[in-house]
């Protein structure tokens, strides 16, 4: 029956999410032939200016659809719909309802607080697999529709690996929702801290074994080589944040 | 009632950054018994119940649930297991329905009480494909103490049954708990301000203040051990210095003292003759005489 409580307390978001990144990935696919019209453009840009660069760059990498769906729906369209989502399922629990009331209910059932949190994380991190791996599975689907293909197995194994790296964003939402009793403050700092890596990670020389998806990733990113390490990183500061959600409520008075 | 102790708290204290919301509360529920649990706002109260369900942890002393310690979170949970709960601010989930509630509440007990489930929904009228943020307050309050009634547990602890109901609700309530008292044998303590409604139903109460238990005992004793005497003099009355036992407050106005004695008037009259009152009155007190005078802050 917790499941259940998860589920109904959290079900529109994941849905909404579901639905919004469903539509995107089917729309990556579909605009790829215009986008294919569109690259003669960009060879009648002056090569010389940065910008200029940059586009002609930009222009030879879509131009192979393997890697155009690495970089505009792995890199770039999924990673931040799976990081906004992965917030906003982190958001809300016991503190915010301890602010409403019913938080009283919920500990006065024969459950451990350790139970309840546990419960919550695991529903939450559930549905944000779901709508990470579930949309990412438009990309196969449409593919034939524009005359590709794209396979399954690619698909999961990129998407599973941006299931991990959002997580972080959830774990983090999830940690400051034991810190703050409104819902607000966590979504805030969470999305900050978002835009703010987002922001800063161009300037970073960060290795590239702990990079999930760099900006420029090619479309054999993980033809044999996963980032493991990076992923590895990313579980190690979920499971932390995650621990200190749970020792943060342990040790809070209702 | 049995002489087995459902609750037992020993000098207990709880802080809150600072502030200290029980300090040194001793309680002794016996099983079987309808306790009150009367106070002041912010006397310490909810704070009790929630040491005593391992929502908050106890800064000092002992708190013991069917003889678990309330503060070990293991011990805790088969605490709850076993107890009904209705807190002071009656929210549930608003998202769900009160057919969904009751399921998912019945959900965690496993003697769960279908009879009284089906009974209680039709005597509290409740709409069970509504939402329960669409229910009033008083219908929301019903549904709160039918989820703590049907879990089949030995004790049920209610924070201000009747908050904000109007008295034909209030009256339900009441007679809801005092059905279930007679006809399941737990125990049930509740907290309350509303003096007339503790002494409707309960057999024992205790009266805190400040985080202290002033007042405690079966409200027949407690009715029979009060006494209210009053002294007339013929001049100014003396300064009320008594050395007898049990005397809660003694004031002079006038030509006159009034004494509020815990321990009956015998003692307060014997030692007063040596003042020679003209006149000696002893009257009887009510529970709110007593609540008034424990709790009455000095001036």
């Amino acid at each position: 029956m917790l499941w259940y409580k998860s589920w109904m307390e959290t079900r529109w978001v994941f849905l909404i999410g579901l639905l919004v990144a469903s539509c995107v990935a089917a729309s990556v696919v579909l605009v790829w032939p215009k986008v294919m019209g569109l690259l003669p453009l960009a060879a009648t840009i002056d090569p010389n200016g940065k910008l200029g660069q940059e586009i002609r760059e930009s222009a030879a990498q879509v131009a192979d659809y393997r890697s155009y769906i690495v970089s505009q729906w792995f890199a770039k369209n999924l990673r931040q719909i799976a990081s906004l989502f992965g917030i906003l399922l982190g958001s809300g629990g016991l503190l915010s309802q301890a602010a409403g009331g019913a938080a009283l209910f919920t500990l006065s059932m024969p459950v451990s607080r350790k139970k309840l949190l546990a419960t919550r994380a695991t529903a939450g991190l559930a549905e944000l697999g779901v709508l990470t791996v579930g949309a990412s599975l438009m990309i196969p689907l449409f593919s034939p529709s524009v005359g590709k293909s794209y396979g399954a197995g690619e698909t999961l194994l990129n998407s599973m690996a941006l299931w991990i790296a959002a997580s972080v964003f959830f774990s983090l939402t999830f940690f400051l929702s034991t810190v703050f009793t409104d819902i607000w403050r966590p979504l805030l700092i969470a999305l900050g801290v978002a835009i703010g890596v987002s922001i800063v990670r161009p300037f970073l020389h960060i290795a590239p074994g702990y990079m999930v998806f760099d900006a420029t990733s090619s479309g054999s990113a993980y033809a044999g080589d996963l980032p493991w390490r990076g992923l590895l990183v990313r579980v190690a500061l979920s499971a932390a944040l995650l621990y200190g959600a749970v020792i943060n409520i342990q040790r809070r008075d209702f | 009632m049995s002489d087995r102790l459902t609750i037992e708290t020993s000098a207990l204290r709880k802080n809150y950054d600072g502030v200290e919301a029980l300090r040194g509360l001793d309680l002794q529920v016996p099983a079987g018994s309808i306790y009150g649990f009367l106070g002041r706002n912010g006397a310490g109260k909810t704070t009790t119940m929630k040491v005593l369900l391992g929502m908050a942890r106890p800064t000092a002393g002992a708190a013991r649930v069917f003889g678990l310690a309330a503060g070990d979170r293991n011990a805790s949970v088969d605490i709850r297991s076993r107890t009904g709960f209705v807190s002071e601010e009656k929210s549930l989930y608003g998202y769900m329905t009160v057919e969904r509630i009751i399921r998912f509440t019945a959900a965690f007990y496993p003697k769960w009480r279908r009879d009284l489930e089906q009974r209680y929904v039709r005597a509290f009228e409740l709409p069970l494909d509504r939402r329960v943020k669409a229910l009033s307050l008083g219908t929301r309050s019903k549904l709160m103490l039918l989820l703590a009634l049907c879990r089949g547990t030995e004790l049920l602890m209610i924070d201000e049954p009747t908050a904000g109901l109007d008295p034909a609700v209030t009256e339900e309530v009441l007679q809801a708990l005092v059905a279930y008292v007679s006809g399941e044998g737990a125990t049930v303590f509740f907290s309350s301000h509303q003096i007339a409604e503790v002494e409707q139903i309960a057999d024992r109460v205790s009266i805190i203040h400040r985080g202290r238990a002033v007042v405690a005992g079966a409200l027949d004793e407690l009715r029979e051990r009060f006494r209210r005497v009053q002294l007339v003099f013929d001049g100014e009355a003396p300064a009320p210095a008594f050395r007898a036992a049990g005397i809660v407050r003694a004031q002079r106005n006038g030509r006159s003292i009034t004494v509020l004695s815990s321990a009956g008037a015998d003692a307060v009259i014997e030692e007063a003759r040596a003042w020679k009152p003209i006149s000696v009155d002893v009257v009887p007190v009510t529970l709110k005489d007593i609540f008034l005078e424990t709790v009455r802050e000095e001036q």
